[in-house]
C-alpha cells in the first residue's frame, strides 16, 4: 500500500469516526490545557513576587511596633529617640520614622480614604516608588513643616481625574496642602496598595496628628540583614528595658521585618500553590488519559473487525500498523497542540485580568511542564491507540473478522 | 506435476486451540479444484464448511497435511506472501457481509484496490464503477452501508469481491441472510463471474442455490463424505468417490 493511500485511509477512518476522534482529541485537550494553565499561573505568580522583591528592594526592613497590623499603627512604643538611636547603627542606613495619619483626603467634592503616610525623604527610596512629574519632598519639607503633599498615581486619578495635580491644595483632616509631586504606577505590594498612598513630611504629619510615637521605621540594611536585625533587637529591647535571654519574639514589643523575609514567606507559599496546581492539572491529566484510554478500548472490537476486513482483502501488518500509527499520531498532535493553544490562551486572558489587580504581570509558560504534559497526553494516546491494533493486526484474519 | 490445479489440500488437518482446548473441526481433507470451477461445499451445521473455506482463501491456517496453492506448498509462504495472495488471488464473500460501517458503497467496494500491489492507483475509480454496475448498485454507490437493504449490502460485497479480478471468489453462504428474489440476483452475479472464467467455491445450505454448481462436495464432521458432479446424486448426499 502506498504511504500516501495510508494517509488518506487514517484520515478517512477519523471522519468516518468523528465521535470517537473527538472524544480522544477532548481527553488530551482537557489534560494539555489544564496543565499547562495551571502551571503558568503558578510560574507567572511566581514571577510576581520575585519581580516585587527586586522592584522594592530585599534589603528594605520595617521596624513596627508589636501589633501593629492588628492595631493599625498607633501602639505607643516606638519613639523618635529610637530612630535616632537606631539611625546610629552602621548596619542600617536611610532610616525613616514614619507615622500614619488616619484622615481623609478630600478635593473639592472628591473624598478618598487613602493611607496617608507622613515620612522622610528617603521612604520613596526605601519602597521603590519612583516619581512621575513634580518633585519627591525634601529635607527642608520636613524642616519647615511644610504643608505639601506627593500622592500616588490612583490617587492623582480619583481626585483630579485626567487634570495635572501639581499645584492644587487637598485637604487632608484639617490642613490644606498643596500637591509637589505624583509618583509612578507601581501597582500593589501584598495587600498594600502602593498607588494609593499620599506623603506629607514627617514633621507635618506629627502635628497634624498630635501623635507621640511613630507607627513604624523604615530603613534599608546594610550588609547582612540578619546581623542588622540582631543590632536593633538588642538595641530596642535595651530601650525598651525587655529581658529576653532567650530571644522569644513574644516578649518584645516590637517585630522587625525585612522584605525578604516577607516575600520568603510568600515564595514558599506559592510553591506550595504552584505544587498544588500542577496536581490539579496532574489530575486532570490523569483523567483525560483514562478518557483516552476507554475510548481507544472501547472501539477496538469495531476496529478489530475492520483489522481482520482490510487483512482479508490484503492489507500488510504493516499496513495496519502504519494507519492506526498515522491515525493515532494525527488525532493526539492535534488534541495536543489544541490543548496547549488552550491552556495557554486561557492563561494568558487571566493573566490579563490579574494584571488589573495587581498591576503589570508578566505572562509566563513553563516548557519543561508543556512538554511533560503533551508527551504523557500523546503517549497515553498513542500506546492505547496502537497497542490494540498491534494485537489486532497479528491475528489472522478470521480470527480478527470474529472478534467480539 | 506440468499442469497444477488451482487448489489441491493433501490429507489436510485443522483444529482450533483456545488456550489449550483443542477442537479438531478438520480431517484429511484431499481435495483438488481446477481453474474455472463452481464448486457448493454442503453440510450441517458445524460440519466444518466455513472453516475449510477460510484456509483455502488464506484467511486462516490449517494445523497439519499440506495445501498446495497453483502448486506451491503454502507452508512456506510469510505473513507478506498471504497478503499478497489475499490482494490479488483470493477474495471473500461473507455470510455477515463484512462492509465497513460509515463507509460509502463506492468506498467499500475499492477497499481491496487500496493494497492491491500492481493495479495503478489511476484506474481504481473505473474498476470500482465497474463493479458497482455489475451488481446493478450504480445508482446506490454514494450510499452508506446502513443505508443498504441485506440484498443491496450482499451485492456491495460481490462487487467487493470482483474488484481485484481474482483467481478464485469464495462465497460462505452468500444468500443466507437473503429472501429468495435478492437470493437469486446475487446467484446471477456469481453465475456470471464463473461464465467470466472466474473459479467460484460457495457454501450453501440451499438446494436452489447449490443447483448453480458443476460440483458438490458434501462435509459432515468435518470429513468430505461426497464430492460429486453428478447433480442429483450429489443433491442426494450419496457417497460416491471420485479420484
Ligand atoms: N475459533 C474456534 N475455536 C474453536 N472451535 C471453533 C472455532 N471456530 C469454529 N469452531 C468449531 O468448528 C466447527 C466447524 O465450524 P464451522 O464454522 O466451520 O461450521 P460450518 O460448517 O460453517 O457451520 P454453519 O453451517 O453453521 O456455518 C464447529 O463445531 C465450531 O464450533
Ligand atoms: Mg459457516
Amino acid at each position: 500500500m502506498l504511504l500516501s493511500d495510508t494517509f488518506r485511509a487514517s484520515i478517512r477512518a477519523i471522519a468516518v469516526n468523528k465521535n470517537r476522534a473527538f472524544l480522544t482529541m477532548l481527553g488530551i485537550i482537557i489534560g494539555v490545557a489544564s496543565v499547562v494553565l495551571m502551571v503558568s499561573i503558578g510560574k507567572t505568580f511566581q514571577s510576581y513576587i520575585v519581580g516585587l522583591v527586586e522592584s522594592f528592594g530585599s534589603n528594605t526592613m520595617d521596624i513596627a511596633p508589636k501589633g501593629f497590623e492588628k492595631f493599625g499603627g498607633n501602639l505607643e512604643s516606638m519613639t523618635f529617640e529610637d530612630y535616632d538611636a537606631i539611625r546610629k547603627l552602621s548596619t542600617v542606613e536611610r532610616v525613616v520614622p514614619v507615622i500614619m495619619v488616619a484622615k481623609s483626603v478630600k478635593y473639592g467634592k472628591e473624598e478618598v480614604s487613602p493611607m496617608v503616610l507622613g515620612g522622610k525623604k528617603d521612604i520613596f527610596g526605601n519602597y521603590g516608588l519612583k516619581l512621575e512629574h513634580g518633585r519627591l519632598l525634601d529635607d527642608s519639607d520636613d524642616e519647615g513643616a511644610k504643608s505639601v503633599a506627593v500622592i500616588g498615581a490612583q490617587s492623582a486619578l480619583d481626585l483630579f481625574g485626567n487634570s495635572d495635580p501639581i499645584g492644587r491644595k487637598i485637604t487632608i483632616g484639617d490642613g490644606s496642602f498643596q500637591i509637589v509631586g505624583v509618583l509612578q504606577t507601581m501597582g500593589s505590594f501584598l495587600t498594600q496598595d502602593l498607588d494609593k498612598l499620599v506623603f506629607i513630611p514627617y514633621a507635618t504629619a506629627r502635628s497634624l496628628s498630635g501623635q507621640k510615637y511613630l507607627s513604624y521605621i523604615t530603613l534599608k540594611t546594610v550588609g547582612d540583614p540578619e546581623l542588622a536585625k540582631q543590632d536593633i533587637t538588642a538595641l530596642l529591647r535595651q530601650r525598651h528595658k525587655i529581658t529576653n535571654p532567650t530571644n522569644d519574639p513574644d516578649k518584645d514589643d516590637f517585630i522587625a521585618r525585612s522584605a525578604k523575609q516577607v516575600t520568603q514567606t510568600i515564595g514558599t507559599v506559592t510553591l506550595g500553590l504552584t505544587l498544588f496546581l500542577a496536581l490539579i492539572a496532574g489530575i486532570s491529566l490523569l483523567v483525560g488519559g483514562i478518557g483516552i484510554m476507554n475510548i481507544m478500548l472501547v472501539s477496538v472490537t469495531e476496529r478489530t473487525r475492520e483489522i481482520g476486513l482490510r487483512k482479508a482483502v490484503g492489507a500488510r501488518s504493516r499496513d495496519i500498523l502504519l494507519q492506526f500509527l498515522f491515525e493515532a499520531v494525527s488525532l493526539t498532535v492535534t488534541g495536543g497542540i489544541i490543548g496547549m493553544v488552550l491552556g495557554a490562551g486561557f492563561g494568558w486572558f487571566l493573566t490579563r485580568l490579574a494584571a488589573r489587580f495587581l498591576g503589570p504581570l508578566t505572562f509566563i509558560l513553563s516548557p519543561s511542564a508543556i512538554l511533560m504534559a503533551f508527551v504523557m497526553a500523546v503517549g497515553t494516546g498513542l500506546v492505547f491507540g496502537i497497542f490494540p491494533a498491534k494485537h489486532a493486526a497479528s491475528l489472522s484474519p478470521m480470527e480478527a473478522l470474529r472478534f467480539e | 506435476m506440468s499442469f497444477s490445479s488451482l487448489i489441491q489440500t493433501v490429507d489436510l488437518c485443522k483444529s482450533y486451540d483456545n488456550d489449550g482446548v483443542v477442537t479438531p473441526v478438520l480431517y484429511d481433507i484431499n481435495l483438488t479444484i481446477n481453474r474455472g470451477e463452481f464448486i457448493s461445499i454442503m453440510g450441517p451445521s458445524g460440519s466444518g464448511k466455513s472453516t475449510l473455506m477460510h484456509i483455502l482463501g488464506f484467511l486462516d491456517l490449517h494445523s497439519t497435511g499440506k495445501y498446495l496453492f497453483q502448486g506451491q506448498a503454502t507452508a512456506s509462504f510469510g505473513d507478506d506472501d498471504l497478503a499478497r495472495i489475499r490482494a490479488t488471488r483470493v477474495s471473500f464473500v461473507f455470510q455477515a457481509f463484512n462492509l465497513l460501517p460509515r463507509t460509502t458503497v463506492k468506498e467499500n467496494v475499492m477497499l481491496p484496490l487500496l493494497y492491491h500491489p500492481t493495479i495503478p492507483p489511476s484506474e481504481r475509480e473505473e474498476r470500482t464503477l465497474k463493479a458497482i454496475e455489475l451488481v446493478g448498485l450504480a445508482d446506490r454507490k454514494d450510499y452508506y452501508s446502513s443505508q443498504l437493504s441485506g440484498g443491496q449490502k450482499q451485492r456491495v460485497a460481490i462487487a467487493r469481491s470482483l474488484v481485484t479480478n481474482p483467481d478464485v471468489i469464495f462465497a460462505d453462504e452468500p444468500t443466507g441472510n437473503l429472501d429468495s428474489a435478492s437470493g437469486v440476483a446475487v446467484m446471477q452475479a456469481l453465475q456470471k463471474l464463473n461464465d467470466d472464467g472466474h473459479t467460484i467455491i460457495l457454501v450453501t445450505h440451499e438446494r436452489t442455490t447449490a443447483e448453480h454448481a458443476k460440483r458438490i462436495v458434501h462435509i459432515r464432521d468435518g470429513r468430505i463424505v461426497s464430492d460429486s458432479t453428478d447433480f442429483q446424486r450429489a443433491i442426494a448426499g450419496k457417497t460416491e468417490q471420485l479420484k
